[in-house]
């Protein structure tokens, strides 16, 4: 298990570095003028240069790449083109903004897709498995977006019961927070559950109708006790493998609901970002979205492990 | 009352004199004679004078109504209204660092607004200049030298005097840093210290607009410390004379401002303010319907469509010189006949552009920059209307029947739109064009003035196109930069040496008549020759919920809440 993991650290590694490359290679190779982006299209020409010239965008592109993935190595991003302030600070904290929504929604999804799932599975193609079929299919075929809209106008507006900014006020406790954030989280949870149920509903029955499911049960184990010692653990191991790839996307790209709940996460951060030219704060934004993924998709794979032995000894040998 | 007159007409300066004449005699309107008079530095009391004189009243819509100082009371409103509390107002996310020289988006302008000041202020109509941090001003005999007679006891937030070295030193900032609205008006050492209350600027040539410069009409024009230095934030060095000092400031988030208790306008009725960052309308209308912010600096038509059903909402509508250019390359392709450029002008349905994109919210262009509420406009060119047949007429004379040509625009509030409808009333006269939408970034750095080639500037833009612009006090801008020839904004390329002949003789004009006589041929040259097509000047839109009063609004993002209350 230990080789296993060191593995996939040394992986994640080469991953970070082509990411590096990748990012820059677009924020840099591609036409612009950062001085020009950042002051607009009105500022005279001469502050254009001086800009350019305080900022080093018009150094030697490989100048630049090795600035960038020494900065990588040593933590140190450098400051951002548009506040002229350290990079990481602003976007650990927006990491930490985008981690309470991802961490919201996937508390509000999880719990109840997964019991959806199995217990659809466990009524398959009857009318219930049909309703919770029907509802993910449903849920996840509307944007989050179009959900969220939907919540702002009516709970947000209408009825006023919830805030319609994602945003609390400084030092708000965590029911105040949650209460800002329960219209998005919940935005994005409707869409979640539809892929997580399906993923747990197809992995139970598939696992229902395995050999050692019906053993379990002419051994006389009751249903409960079958569920809880072979089924669940074998069913779950695609839905865990979705939910760690679905974190990774909560981080960075809800753009949308970040819009419209005008809530400066990941995503929004990041556009801004791009929209501005602001390379340094592009690079640590897509390395750190990296890590997340990364560290989302090593869980999983740890936690699949844990619960398939058999995996973990393949990957042994 | 004629004593009065008598006694304004001896103490005024030739130019306040010419301005006080050309009213008495008809030549300027009551609003224009305000706002003219107002530039030059005559006293609220000296115009009352003259229009009483004249006949006029001098009750609400006079110098009192244009001139009153910010903060001087919260008489704005005629409400009952409470103290204190705070108020939260939506604005644009500042997109660079809030440096109060080198700003340049609306979201810095009315965050460091709320801190420091000018030395014009903007008065309560929204579009005229009262006294600020300059109490008076006074033209020499041709507009060449202005002094301009500071307020006394401001404080800096830091507890440290204001003196005239602040100014001085601004001023200096201003030049080194190439400020757009002082380029070529005032040198490094222009402006001189008379004694700590006084700064005398003598400019590099006469010009009757000089307060505006250095009013929010020019947002950078901000006073700084004496010892500021070029690149310092307003979050690094939180500092100003304004009504309100600033707590916190978080670029993801927004800023809060508490009382300055030490302000010279007094106590504000409120005890303190938020700006909350958007990244577009949208989601600050909707925030307002969900009643967490009781303000928007900026809102636009389209998006805001709810906010004027809305009881509760008070729009702050001003008049204002925003307006959108149609420009169409005068040095080749097929736009280098004047006939071709005067037709597709001719397809343009004004009203109904109005109409649909502003619910009549704008004022109607003339093709020429020259906004209607420029005191110097001249109403009497004939104006532009539809006219198809004309259109078909002209193209078959200069040879192009059947034009085609993409019209290039930035995603911008409502040129998307427009770009749209111009291309539905052109094909009415056969011309087809091609409408190519694209996001700020690529429009203004491919299409609008790319940076090759350099020279001369912007000869790198398409062959149509529109392009925004923003308000300005004068139009000088408007003029040098978007249609002198070699103005670096120039996309139509348009060399005209009888323009450039008049718009030299506009700047130079001090006295009413001179700067009309200019602006007259300004606009006819321009109504004529085409190079842009400026269907409409429209207004800028602000708001705040009724529950608060005494809120105003430049046309430059700017929001002003020294003199903001709670109602009962």
């Amino acid at each position: 298990m230990g080789r296993y993991i060191l593995r996939r650290l040394l992986l994640s590694l080469v991953t970070l570095w082509l990411l590096v490359t990748i990012v820059f290679a677009i924020a840099n190779v591609l036409p612009n003028d950062v001085g020009r982006t950042i002051l607009g299209p009105f500022a005279p020409q001469e502050s254009v240069d001086a800009l350019n010239d305080r900022l080093g965008t018009n150094r030697p592109i490989f100048i630049r790449y090795a600035d960038t993935v020494v900065g990588v190595v040593t933590l140190d991003f450098g400051d951002s083109y548009i506040t002229n302030k350290p990079v990481l600070p602003d976007l650990m904290a927006a990491v930490a903004r985008s981690a309470k929504l991802a961490g919201l929604a996937l508390f509000l999804t999880i719990p109840v897709a997964i019991i959806a799932g199995l217990y659809a599975a466990r009524r398959r193609d009857r009318l219930a498995d049909r309703a919770i079929v029907l509802a993910g299919v449903t849920s996840s075929s509307i944007p989050e977006f179009v959900t969220g809209t939907i919540l702002v106008v009516v709970v947000g507006v209408q009825l006023k019961l919830l805030p319609v900014l994602a945003t609390p006020p400084p030092n708000a406790d965590i029911p105040t927070q949650i209460r800002y954030l329960l219209m998005p989280a919940t935005a994005m949870a409707i869409v979640y559950f539809g892929y997580i149920a399906r993923m747990t509903r197809a992995g139970t029955i598939d696992v229902l109708q395995s050999d050692y499911t019906r053993t379990a049960a002419m051994k006389g184990l009751t249903t409960s006790q079958t569920m809880r010692r072979h089924v669940l653990r074998n069913a779950l191991i695609p839905t865990v493998a979705v939910i760690a790839v679905q974190i990774g996307y909560l981080f960075g790209g809800i753009i949308a609901v970040e819009k419209i709940f005008n809530y400066n996460g990941m995503g929004q951060t990041m556009l801004f970002a791009a929209q501005r030219k602001d390379i340094p704060t592009l690079v640590a934004g897509a390395i750190i979205i990296g890590i997340v993924y990364m560290v989302a998709t090593l869980a999983s794979d740890l936690i699949i492990a844990w619960m398939n032995p058999r995996i973990r000894l393949d990957s042994n040998s | 009352m004629d004593n009065q007159y008598d006694k304004v007409r001896r103490s005024t300066t030739p130019l306040q004199l010419d301005v006080v004449e050309a009213f008495a005699r008809g030549r300027l309107s009551r609003r224009e004679f305000i706002q003219r008079a107002t530039i030059l530095g005559l006293s609220t009391g000296a115009i009352g004078a003259v229009i009483a004189a004249c006949g006029g009243s001098t009750a609400s819509g006079t110098a009192a109504a244009a001139s009153q100082a910010p903060g001087a009371s919260a008489a704005a409103a005629s409400v009952p209204t409470v103290a204190g509390g705070s108020i939260k107002v939506a604005i644009q996310r500042p997109a660079g660092p809030n440096d109060p020289i080198a700003m340049q988006d609306l979201g810095n302008y009315g965050t460091t607004a709320q801190c420091f000041e000018f030395l014009c202020a903007l008065d309560k109509t929204g579009s005229g200049i009262t006294q600020g941090l300059a109490i008076k001003w006074t033209p020499n005999t041709d507009g060449t030298v202005w002094t301009f007679d500071l307020r006394q006891g401001v404080k800096w937030h830091d507890g440290k005097p204001f003196t005239a070295a602040d100014v001085v030193a601004t001023m200096k900032r201003l030049v080194a840093a190439g400020n757009a609205g002082l380029k070529g008006v005032i040198g490094p050492d222009s402006a001189v210290a008379k004694d700590d209350n006084t700064v005398v600027v003598t400019l590099l040539g006469g010009n009757g607009n000089f307060p505006y410069l250095v009013s929010c009409f020019n947002p950078q024009s901000l006073i700084t410390p004496v010892d500021y230095v070029s690149g310092t934030t307003l979050d690094k060095r939180p500092s100003g004379t304004g009504a309100w000092k600033l707590v916190t400031f978080n670029q993801a988030t927004g800023a809060t401002y508490a009382r300055n208790d030490d302000w010279w306008g007094g106590k504000t009725p409120l005890d303190a303010t938020e700006f909350i960052f958007f990244d577009t309308i949208g989601p600050m209308v909707t925030a307002y319907q969900g009643q967490q912010v009781d303000a928007l600096v900026q809102f636009d038509v389209l998006s805001g469509k709810a906010l004027f059903d809305d009881p509760n909402f008070n729009i702050i509508q001003t008049e204002a010189a925003l307006h959108r250019q149609i420009w169409m390359r005068t040095d080749k392709g097929q736009f280098a006949d004047k006939r071709v450029r005067q037709a597709l002008a001719l397809t343009f349905d004004r009203p109904a552009l109005i109409q649909q994109l502003f619910q009549g919210k704008a004022q109607i262009g003339n093709d020429h920059p020259i906004w209607p509420g420029y005191p110097y406009f001249d109403g009497s060119i004939p104006q532009r209307a539809q006219n198809i047949d004309k259109a078909k007429a002209l193209l078959a004379e200069a040879g192009v029947p059947n034009l085609t040509a993409d019209l290039h625009n930035g995603q911008l509030l409502e040129i998307p739109d427009l770009a749209v409808l111009l291309k539905s009333q052109a094909a009415q006269a056969g011309i087809t064009l091609n409408v190519k939408s694209e996001s700020l970034d690529t429009f203004y750095g491919a299409a609008w003035c790319p940076g090759e080639p350099k020279d001369p500037p912007c000869s790198g833009a398409s062959e149509l196109g529109i392009v925004d612009y923003g308000h300005r006090a004068t139009p000088d801008v408007y003029l040098n930069a978007a249609l002198k020839s070699k103005g670096i904004w120039n996309s139509s390329q348009y060399a005209s040496p009888t323009f450039d002949a008049a718009f030299s003789e506009f700047q130079k004009s001090v006295t009413v008549d001179a700067q009309k006589a200019a602006c007259t041929k300004i606009e006819t040259i321009l109504n004529d020759e085409v190079p842009i097509g400026v269907p409409y000047f429209y207004n800028y839109l602000a708001g705040s919920s009724k529950t608060y009063t005494g809120i105003y609004a430049s046309a430059i993002g700017q929001l002003f809440l020294s003199s903001a209350s709670k109602t009962a």
